[in-house]
């Protein structure tokens, strides 16, 4: 199981990157674990202003929908349109080429979890 | 691993080969009251692959019920309590068939094997199997049968895909070329008694294997030591749906007959009296109250068990059981009122959204069983 120790987790099981002041967000490895083969991906789209905990994306495996949240808040400014061909990046590389969205930060954030806290999370 | 018990799961009955679907990581959830395997390691894609492109995929349907028909009467039992034409077999043949209510709506569905004269086996749905045994019994006071339950004492293997006969006829001791599409022969497999008939819930040739418990581990070992490919449930919807077959709880319920379900093609109005028949031809006489129909997204999106189905915008029906084909795409089987069977503009409402489709046929994808 990876938990990339650069980046910031919530108990829903997304993780988010924080660059300066974009975010880029996906879901954890163990997200994609427990879902098992995602064969679509429902994007949000561009410019759509997401509060913190916003369902901002779908994520659909062979058996179950699951919505995925908004880690931080901000407006979308860019999408990973890849996942619509190649959903399946999400489970081969969730953390980089399985990426879903990515904000410019407005300051709003739910409680976000360290790579240790995070692990400790699933361990409970 | 551990191997601890939870209440829940305590309720749940095993098939003799739960310690196998644990040695091979499968994933178990309840099912039908079982613990049985949704996936393996490899994952419901790669399993769906696996059969699709030509291996042999293993399933461990034991969960379903089979019940000894036999006497004197077994023919006229089984014309009365089932839909479809039972003198029409021959030894060694299976139809699909089903059971009804009184008022036409389905109890379940099954297959009938003729063994001999007199002599029938029923397979049945896991789910339904304490409903349909009870009302069996209780038609077969007025003939001369003996109606047994031996779903506890069967293991049921499915071995589907290209290479399956090649496969087990190694095991077989007799020529499995002989047996054709919906026919089965008793014989020795791996040197146990079976009963193997070229039957399937997936598309391609196969044969579905009738076992004692007692020799379940034995021909399971032998098939999969010699590459068989283990499936789970997930991979098994994703096959069975693709062909378009009903599943009992979807496509058909005890909220609709044969009519609706479009599954007039077994139910023999000619035959004779049989439990359902009338309140099937009234139906037949005074229209469906909704059709079972085929759509394929052309949109994005999966249509999925329960959205809504629209017709020029109105509502109309709903998903009975939909899925992301990776050869087809987004396909589905849904009601809809009868007068939107051929005529609308189809979409399906995803998460509030209209999703255009159009109506297509079935199955899905090219069917390669052995006709």
């Amino acid at each position: 199981m990876s938990i990339p120790a650069d980046l910031k987790y919530t108990r829903e099981h997304e993780w988010v990157r924080i660059e300066g002041d974009t975010a880029t967000f996906g879901i954890s490895d163990h997200a994609q674990e427990a879902l098992g083969d995602i064969v679509f991906v429902e994007l949000p789209e561009i410019g759509r202003v997401l509060s913190p905990g916003d369902a901002f994306a779908v994520v659909e495996s062979v058996k179950a929908v699951s919505d995925v949240y908004a880690p931080v808040g901000g407006e979308v400014i860019e999408v990973n349109e890849e996942l619509e061909g190649e959903p399946e990046k999400i489970n081969t590389d969730p953390y980089g080429s399985g990426w879903i969205a990515r904000v410019k930060v407005d300051g709003g954030s739910t409680e976000l979890l360290d790579a240790a806290a995070y692990t400790t999370f699933l361990e409970e | 691993m551990n191997e601890s018990v939870t209440p829940e799961e305590n309720r749940l009955a095993l098939t003799p080969l739960h310690a196998e679907h644990i040695r091979l990581g499968g994933k178990m959830v309840p099912f039908a009251g079982f613990d049985m395997p949704v996936q393996y390691p490899d994952g419901a894609l790669k399993e769906y692959t696996h059969v699709r492109e030509g291996s042999a995929g293993l399933f461990d349907i034991s969960h379903m019920g089979q019940v000894r028909v036999s006497g004197p009467q077994a023919l006229d039992f089984l014309q009365y309590v089932t839909t479809n034409d039972v003198s029409r077999l021959v030894d060694g043949q299976v139809q699909y068939s089903a059971l009804l209510n009184d008022t036409g709506t389905f109890i379940d569905d099954i297959t009938t094997y003729r063994i001999g004269e007199g002599q029938y086996y029923l397979c049945i749905n896991a789910a339904n199997r304490h409903k349909d045994v009870a009302h069996l019994l209780r038609e077969a006071a007025g003939f001369d049968v003996t109606v047994v339950d031996e779903s506890d004492d069967t293991t049921l293997l499915a071995l589907q895909g290209a290479s399956a006969e090649l496969l087990l006829q190694a095991y077989c001791d007799i020529d499995l070329d002989g047996i054709g599409y919906y026919r089965f022969a008793e014989c020795r497999l791996a040197g146990e008694q079976a009963l193997v008939s070229r039957t399937g819930y997936t598309g391609e040739d196969g044969f579905e294997l009738y076992l004692p418990n007692a020799a379940a581990l034995k021909v399971w070992g032998a098939l999969i030591g010699d590459g068989a490919v283990p499936i789970g449930l997930a991979a098994r919807d994703m096959l069975r749906t693709e062909m378009g077959y009903a599943l009992y709880g979807h496509e058909i319920s005890d909220a609709v007959t044969p009519v609706e379900a479009k599954l007039m093609w077994i139910t023999k109005l000619d035959k004779g009296d049989f439990i359902g028949r009338e309140a099937v031809a009234a139906r037949k006489a005074e229209g469906a109250r909704q059709v079972l129909i085929a759509l394929k997204l052309t949109g994005r999106g999966i249509p999925r068990e329960h959205y809504p189905v629209l017709v020029d915008g109105e509502a109309s029906g709903e998903v009975t059981s939909g899925m992301h084909s990776p050869m087809a795409g987004g396909v589905a089987l849904a009601y809809v009122k009868p007068e939107h069977a051929s005529n609308g503009a189809l979409a399906v409402e995803i998460r509030g959204k209209a999703v255009a489709a159009e109506r297509t046929t079935t199955p899905f994808v090219r069917s390669r069983v052995r006709k």
